[in-house]
């Protein structure tokens, strides 16, 4: 995962922006980085190599489903939609993130 | 049920590998089309967007496997795929493959053909209930050694009645009978069993019940048998209403009570029917303790081990010898197990015959191994390439690992073939006959040992190729030139080392056959004393007039067979090529000799151990001329003197010179039994050369011979008959002249002296001839292949390099 200056994600959270992507309904892998990238001002530019390991990965522990459909532009692709056990996966780790974060937060800001 | 998925994703995977291949890549593909696309609109060129398209994208073919990795199924997946290589690559050498697979086929298949009989002797039990119980005692006699003798009927009472150690005991021996038939008779073997024989071995009839004991009282033994589920349906046709039929034997009515199902043969091995035991003699003979024949089966008590049982039946022995001094002194009774009296005279040549198959496979091994060094010093760059590339050696090793296991299981596929065709010709052909029941089919247990041992092999062999990729050398073996192909350093030492000890193996291996082969000639070769060529035996069953019994053991001889025997002689002898014929009670090697207890007029106290005992045998007069025995002195008896049952004797060698050392013992006289015995003393008129009449290459026991006049025939005789040409083309004859003379004459036992004398040493020696001219084959199929083996690499090096021989011709120019 690159981002503009170098810094490194907690493992499981570019999973957990991708699952996050699929709540809007089934896309392709272009356009889940491209949605990451844009919803975060451009701080997150998504790396190809991590993405598709990220969807595979999470294709086979049924957290995604995939089916091959034709884009906007009528070209063939493979889209990746949410399955139950990925939504529920989701809730889980949106809760341990938002815990994590604040804790983080919170150590940052005593003096 | 993640995993579930995850698993079926992965089957999916490993069987669509391709298609998974290309879905991924298109999807990549889109995703820098896109990309492009975007750099395209915000003003790049075409050829720019696609180019920083591109580099943007980076290094992928790491996560790319990656990916693919993710999808695979791990090891399974691998392994898959180094089968699917080896079978290419394989496939590429055809020659060699077909070397290879027919030399392990061969091994692999002569070693599963002896597993499967030794798996049928030794390792599959008896199809009795509870084979480990059963035992069977033999009494015996302490002489010279302890010498087998049986059981009689008294002492067999006795030790049913005294001992603790058995739940049950059953007689066994035995039977002869004669079933009349529309247009002539026929002889049919059975036995004579006590009433408990069929319980202790948990055989139950088909139909009908087994015998009672109170059907086997000696003296009122009832007419009732059994019969077996064959000779049902050739005699009754299977018919259901058989049960209470009558059935003629020996001219007694029995009734048929039971069918017994038809794998059951006895324990004689050669039964159709069943009698209740006290009708296997005649009551006076039965009652005789001294009068020893039969072995008895006995199931020991639970809990009771074997050697208990002995100890228990040796105070029972030292009771009846201090009880019976006469009959019983020296008598012993030896407890033995079941399986050992049926196989176990079979394990010893078996093993050695495993053994010496062991020792072939190992042959096949090396020179398999030499064969794939050999192939993978040809491909020493392509192992290279692919070391050079990444493949650890962890997986060049299981490459050739699985090349060579792919081999091996061919080969074993195909031995496995060739073993189920060797298995049934072997038992078809085999001299040694093996119980009936004992049927040394190929089963699981077997098929799983060949299974077994072709990955065994397969991983032996592909030893050898693995160390000589051992060797870092990497860079060398990329841009080698073939001149060093010869081999130099480790691998030809693992190549020596392997030539070496194949030559090794193969060489013992054919000292060992050639022993065995010539110790059967030097047995072939054993003169037996008489001439055994061209001599053909019968068996000939004269029906009485009178019942048995009444035969005449009170000098009443029964005129009626020793007439019908002369007329038989005679029509005999008028056939042409017929040089002699004579007739006797028994014939060397005919197995059916008995013994007495002798005396000789003046000979000094005898104790148990040394009493004299000769076998006694009751011949016509041609009887030495027809088998070309010498008289070392006196002469053969007269027409006379046989028919007045004149009381004169010849007697073997040992048998004068045991008594009359360097004396003449023509006039010295013998007699039946003991030195207080009343029996009409014997003239000695003549002296033959010692024969081996038992066995060879000795008989089996020392005991002479004793040649009686042919007086007082019982109804079953044997005709030796001497032809000028071969003996087997003169059965037809015989026959006919027999059956001229009298229809109701059975015939049986046909066979040549030759054969019989080669049979009882095959048996006496447990060789079995064929299976050591195979193992000899096979080492000699051995050595051609073995020979291109280790030519080959130097023609490797020829065909490789031609031209550095062009520049070396030209130097030399």
């Amino acid at each position: 995962m690159q981002q503009k200056n170098s810094d490194e994600l907690l493992p499981g959270t570019l999973d957990m922006m991708i699952l996050k992507t699929l709540i809007r309904g089934p896309m392709h892998g272009y356009d889940i980085a491209e949605s990451i990238q844009r919803t975060s001002d451009d701080v997150l530019e998504v790396d190809e190599g991590a993405l598709y390991q990220a969807l595979h990965r999470m294709e086979l522990r049924d957290l995604l489903d995939s089916k091959w459909g034709l884009s906007n532009n009528n070209r063939r692709a493979k889209f990746y939609r949410l399955t139950a056990t990925g939504r529920s996966h989701l809730v889980g780790e949106t809760r341990r993130w938002s815990r994590l974060s604040t804790a983080v937060s919170r150590v940052m800001e005593t003096n | 049920m993640a995993w579930l998925h995850k698993s079926r994703l992965r089957w999916r995977a490993l069987i669509k590998r391709r298609q998974l291949d290309r879905d991924l890549e298109q999807e990549i593909q889109f995703h820098l089309m896109m990309r492009a696309a975007r750099y395209h609109e915000s003003g790049m060129s075409l050829e720019d967007a696609a180019r920083a398209a591109n580099r943007q994208f980076g290094n992928r073919s790491w996560w790319k496997e990656n990916i693919r990795e993710m999808w695979s199924t791990g090891v399974f997946e691998s392994v898959v795929q180094d089968i699917r290589y080896a079978v290419r690559s394989l496939s590429k050498t055809p020659a060699f493959v077909t070397a290879a697979v027919l030399i392990l086929a061969l091994g692999i298949g002569s070693a599963t053909a002896i597993f499967s009989m030794v798996n049928a002797v030794l390792l599959r039990s008896l199809p009795f209930q509870s084979p480990d119980t059963l035992v069977v005692l033999w009494g015996n006699v302490q002489r010279q050694k302890v010498e087998r003798r049986g059981a009689s009927y008294p002492d067999y009472q006795d030790w049913k009645s005294q001992s603790r150690s058995f739940t049950d005991m059953a007689a066994y021996v035995f039977g002869s009978f004669i079933l009349p038939k529309p247009g002539g008779s026929e002889q049919i073997s059975g036995e004579c069993v006590g009433p408990g024989y069929f319980e202790l071995l948990g055989i139950k009839p088909v139909i009908g019940r087994t015998f009672h004991p109170d059907e086997d009282i000696l003296g009122k033994t009832a007419p009732v048998v059994l019969i077996g589920e064959g000779f049902w349906k050739r005699h009754f046709g299977s018919s259901p209403e058989v049960l209470g039929k009558p059935l003629i034997l020996n001219r007694q009515q029995f009734t048929v009570i039971g069918v017994l199902p038809a794998w059951f043969r006895g324990l004689t091995d050669h039964a159709d029917l069943w009698v209740p035991f006290s009708s296997s003699a005649s009551a006076a003979d039965l009652a005789d303790r001294g009068s020893r024949e039969f072995p008895v089966l006995a199931r020991l008590k639970p809990g009771v081990r074997l050697e208990q049982a002995q100890v228990e039946m040796n105070g029972i022995s030292n009771r009846l010898e201090r009880a019976y001094p006469a009959t019983n002194a020296l008598r012993a009774v030896e407890v033995s197990p079941l399986s050992t009296e049926i196989v176990g005279a079979l394990r010893t040549p078996l093993m050695v015959l495993l053994g010496a198959v062991g020792f072939v496979l190992l042959v096949a091994c090396a020179n398999v191994a030499n064969l794939l060094l050999v192939r993978a010093e040809s491909r020493r760059q392509e192992i290279a390439i692919r070391a050079a590339l990444g493949a650890s050696r962890i997986r060049l090793f299981r490459q050739l690992l699985t090349e060579s296991v792919v081999l091996a299981l061919t080969g074993g596929a195909l031995g496995l073939l060739m073993a189920f065709w060797a298995i049934r010709l072997l038992t078809r052909t085999s001299p040694i006959s093996l119980p009936a029941f004992l049927d040394p089919r190929m089963d699981w247990r077997v098929a799983l040992v060949a299974v077994g041992l072709s990955a065994v092999v397969g991983l032996l062999v592909g030893i050898a190729p693995m160390l000589q990729v051992r060797s870092r050398d990497v860079h060398g073996a990329l841009k080698e030139s073939s001149a060093r192909s010869g081999g130099h350093g480790a691998r030809h030492r693992i190549r020596g080392a392997l030539v070496i000890a194949e030559v090794a193996v193969a060489m013992m291996l054919l000292v060992g056959a050639g022993l065995l082969m010539r110790s059967f000639l030097y047995l072939s070769a054993i003169q037996p004393g008489f001439d055994p060529n061209g001599i053909l035996t019968l068996e000939i069953s004269i029906p009485r007039i009178q019942p048995p019994g009444a035969d005449g053991e009170q000098g009443h001889p029964d005129q009626r067979t020793a007439t019908a025997a002369r007329q038989l002689l005679d029509r005999v002898r008028a056939l042409p090529s017929v040089m002699s014929a004579s007739i006797s009670f028994d014939y060397p090697f005919s197995g059916n000799s008995s013994a007495i207890r002798y005396s000789a007029e003046g000979q000094s106290i005898t104790d148990a151990r040394t009493t004299p005992r000769a076998y006694r045998h009751r011949v016509s007069p041609e009887f030495f001329s027809t088998l070309r025995v010498p008289f070392i002195a006196g002469r053969m008896f007269t027409e006379s003197e046989i028919n007045s049952a004149a009381d004169v004797a010849v007697v073997s060698d040992n048998l004068a010179r045991r008594f009359w050392p360097g004396q003449d013992p023509i006039g010295k006289r013998i007699k039946h039994g003991g030195p207080s015995s009343t029996d009409p003393w014997w003239s000695i008129i003549g002296v033959v050369r010692e024969m081996k009449f038992r066995g060879l290459p000795n008989n089996p026991t020392a005991d002479p011979d004793i040649f009686l006049p042919f007086a007082r025939p019982p109804s079953t005789v044997n005709m030796l008959v001497r032809s000028a040409s071969d003996p087997a083309h003169l059965a037809g004859a015989v026959r006919r002249a027999i059956y001229e003379l009298d229809s109701s004459i059975v015939i049986s036992d046909v066979s040549t002296m030759k054969e019989r004398i080669g049979t009882s040493s095959v048996r006496d020696f447990q060789l079995d001839d064929g299976n050591f001219c195979r193992a000899c084959a096979f080492i000699s199929l051995n050595r051609p292949v073995r020979g291109y083996g280790v030519h080959c690499p130097a023609a490797n090096a020829r065909i490789r390099n031609p031209h550095r021989r062009r520049r070396d011709r030209r130097r030399s120019r």
